[in-house]
């Protein structure tokens, strides 16, 4: 099955044009069969993952990302395609659609933007694989090739947070989320998302910048290229692809939704979340940059600031320490019965053998979270301090 | 790092590489420590790390483990370092379990210091599901002995093999002990 699998991606991925006699999902579409078994197995993967502990559950997220994407599409598509979104705990930037019409967003890539058309500009991507049947494109184009086609290069993608969820996935979502579509398809999911949002009224500027973000993003962390990418044409090229566009279909003048205040309303606190992914992950950059940013939205929240010392702690780099013990200072002016910045700043007097001040902290932290999970370790601490 | 043996393992087992009767007292190549291996029970052979197991590591293993400190883990981007009190190297095995992909619904149980051949360390007890849906249970000690991080841990499919095996992985655990040079830049 995996061989057969692998075939699949690779006869997908050297495909140019393929399978010509595959229209975009319009009024007269109909699942033909093998497209229904397509559906099936993606009902399947969607269930696995349902119950994998993986989603990211925030009910007003939820709704607010389904409401964009189905602003994207008219309604004689929305009738065909029962299309969801759904938001999966990773913070590697990952996004990817079953054909079925169920998008999953990693919390990263979703922290990573600045505003809705930015959203928009992901979603209309990934809806366009399901619009214009890109699974079944890639599966028929896999079945009227011969064996015997030596691959000119397996281009599978060992992204960063996107192998993996392979594990998990049968082989439609590895397809989708891991290795991608050919070239071709790819490139035309993204010039078909950008006239999506074009028609829905958002600025298509924001889309290459996107790109520019996440390019950063790669660049900082000494990554390669992740999955969203991976099989895609590189990010340059499709920076440059939109840039085409841009300057042929739209006009400068031409003002555009972003709604960024509403949309970083609405992922606020996702992003904390994330950041503290990223921190699991030893990704501090990252950490560090999405604790600052929640914090540009929602300012004196001592659990970012508490955040903001637990990275520095855990990084350890020169001036880390002192930076720690001001976050954590300030998480506790900020609301004094938060227990965690106590027993963080604790750590560091007791390393340091202040057993005074280190005393002092492990007791304060004991006091505000008498059950907390470790107190073995705190009363062990404050035998050594006495 | 358990799914990457236990690949490995396979590998062994499909050519025909050898599970030894492992009866009695083990040494590690690097002539780090010594553990006892339990009658009955298998180890791999020919691998740095010991591995073993009696009634297949699919359903329960016991693996010791010696990695230099200051080394990133596969899924978390941490290190042990040298300093590091137990509770916060705990942390580090934690945030590794918890950023890998393949562990699912992970839970922690316990986590308090423990002292393993005398020495400070850790212990953490927590399940998880594999990605094929099987629940399994975990026991992790982890101690830092100068440029070392020690781990011995007991994994078993939580339905009745966890149990099955517990007080043998105690004997086991029991029986370990540190040869090489050590106190000088242990963690405490």
């Amino acid at each position: 099955m995996r061989y057969l699998f692998f075939l699949l991606i690779l006869c997908s991925l050297t495909a140019g044009c393929c399978t010509a006699t595959v229209q975009p999902i319009g009024e007269t579409f109909r699942l033909e069969d093998d497209e229904e078994r397509l559906w099936q197995r993606s009902l399947e993967e969607e269930r696995i993952l349902d119950n994998s502990g993986l989603l990211y559950r925030d009910h007003d997220l939820e709704g607010y990302l389904n409401e964009v994407a189905r602003n994207l599409q008219p309604p004689e598509i929305l009738s065909r395609i029962p299309f969801k979104v759904l938001v999966i705990k990773n913070p590697y930037l990952n996004a990817f659609a079953f054909p079925n019409g169920v998008v999953y967003i990693h919390t990263g890539i979703l922290a990573r933007m600045d505003n809705e058309a930015q959203l928009a500009t992901l979603l209309a991507h990934e809806m366009t694989h399901c619009t214009h049947r890109h699974a079944l494109r890639a599966l028929r184009n896999l079945k009227s090739k011969a064996f015997g086609l030596a691959p000119a290069h397996q281009n599978q993608t060992e992204c960063e947070g996107g192998v993996d969820l392979s594990v998990l996935l049968g082989s439609t979502g590895y397809m989708a989320a891991v290795t991608g579509y050919s070239r071709y398809l790819e490139t035309e999911a993204d010039m078909v998302g950008l006239k999506l949002i074009l028609k829905a009224g958002y600025d298509p500027r924001e889309a290459p910048r996107l790109f520019e973000h996440l390019i950063g993003e790669l660049n900082e962390e000494g990554i390669r290229e992740p999955f969203f990418f991976g099989t895609h044409p590189k990010l340059r090229d499709r920076i440059e692809n939109y840039g085409n566009f841009l300057r042929t279909q739209y006009h400068a003048d031409n003002s555009g939704i972003k709604n960024a205040e509403i949309f970083l309303a609405k992922v606020h606190a996702l992003i904390l979340d994330n950041a503290f992914m990223d921190l699991k992950a030893g990704r501090f950059c990252a950490a560090e940059r999405g604790a600052k940013k929640y914090l540009a939205i929602k300012a004196n929240d001592p659990r970012a600031y508490y955040l903001l010392g637990e990275i520095s702690r855990q990084r350890g780099k020169e001036g880390d320490t002192r930076r720690a013990r001001v976050y954590y200072e300030r998480a506790i002016a900020i609301e004094p019965s938060y227990p965690d910045p106590y027993k963080a700043i604790g750590l560091i007097y007791y390393k340091e053998g202040e057993t005074t001040l280190a005393k002092t902290s492990f007791e304060s932290y004991l006091s505000l979270d008498p059950h907390t999970p470790d107190k073995a370790y705190i009363k062990k601490y404050l035998e050594r301090c006495n | 790092m358990k799914r990457l043996l236990l690949l490995f393992l396979l590998f062994h087992i499909s050519a025909c590489a050898p599970w030894i009767q492992g009866r009695g007292l083990y040494q590690s190549p690097t002539h780090t420590f010594t553990v006892n291996i339990p009658q009955d029970w298998m180890r791999l052979k020919a691998n740095k790390h010991l591995l073993m197991s009696r009634d297949g590591p699919f359903l329960q293993y016991i693996l010791v483990q010696q990695r230099p400190i200051n080394r990133p883990f596969k899924h978390t981007k941490k290190k042990i370092q040298r300093g590091m009190l137990p509770q916060e190297a705990a942390g580090v095995i934690l945030d590794e379990m918890s950023s890998d992909r393949a562990v699912f619904n992970l839970s922690v149980i316990g986590n308090s210091p423990a002292t393993v051949d005398g020495h400070e360390g850790f212990r953490i007890v927590f399940t998880y599901r594999s990605s094929e849906g099987l629940e399994f249970k975990t026991i992790y000690y982890g101690l830092i002995i100068g440029e070392t991080f020690y781990s011995i841990r007991y994994n078993a499919a939580e339905r009745h093999y966890f149990q099955k095996e517990l007080e043998t992985f105690q004997q086991v655990l029991a029986s370990f002990a540190i040869t090489e040079a050590k106190v000088a830049g242990e963690a405490g």
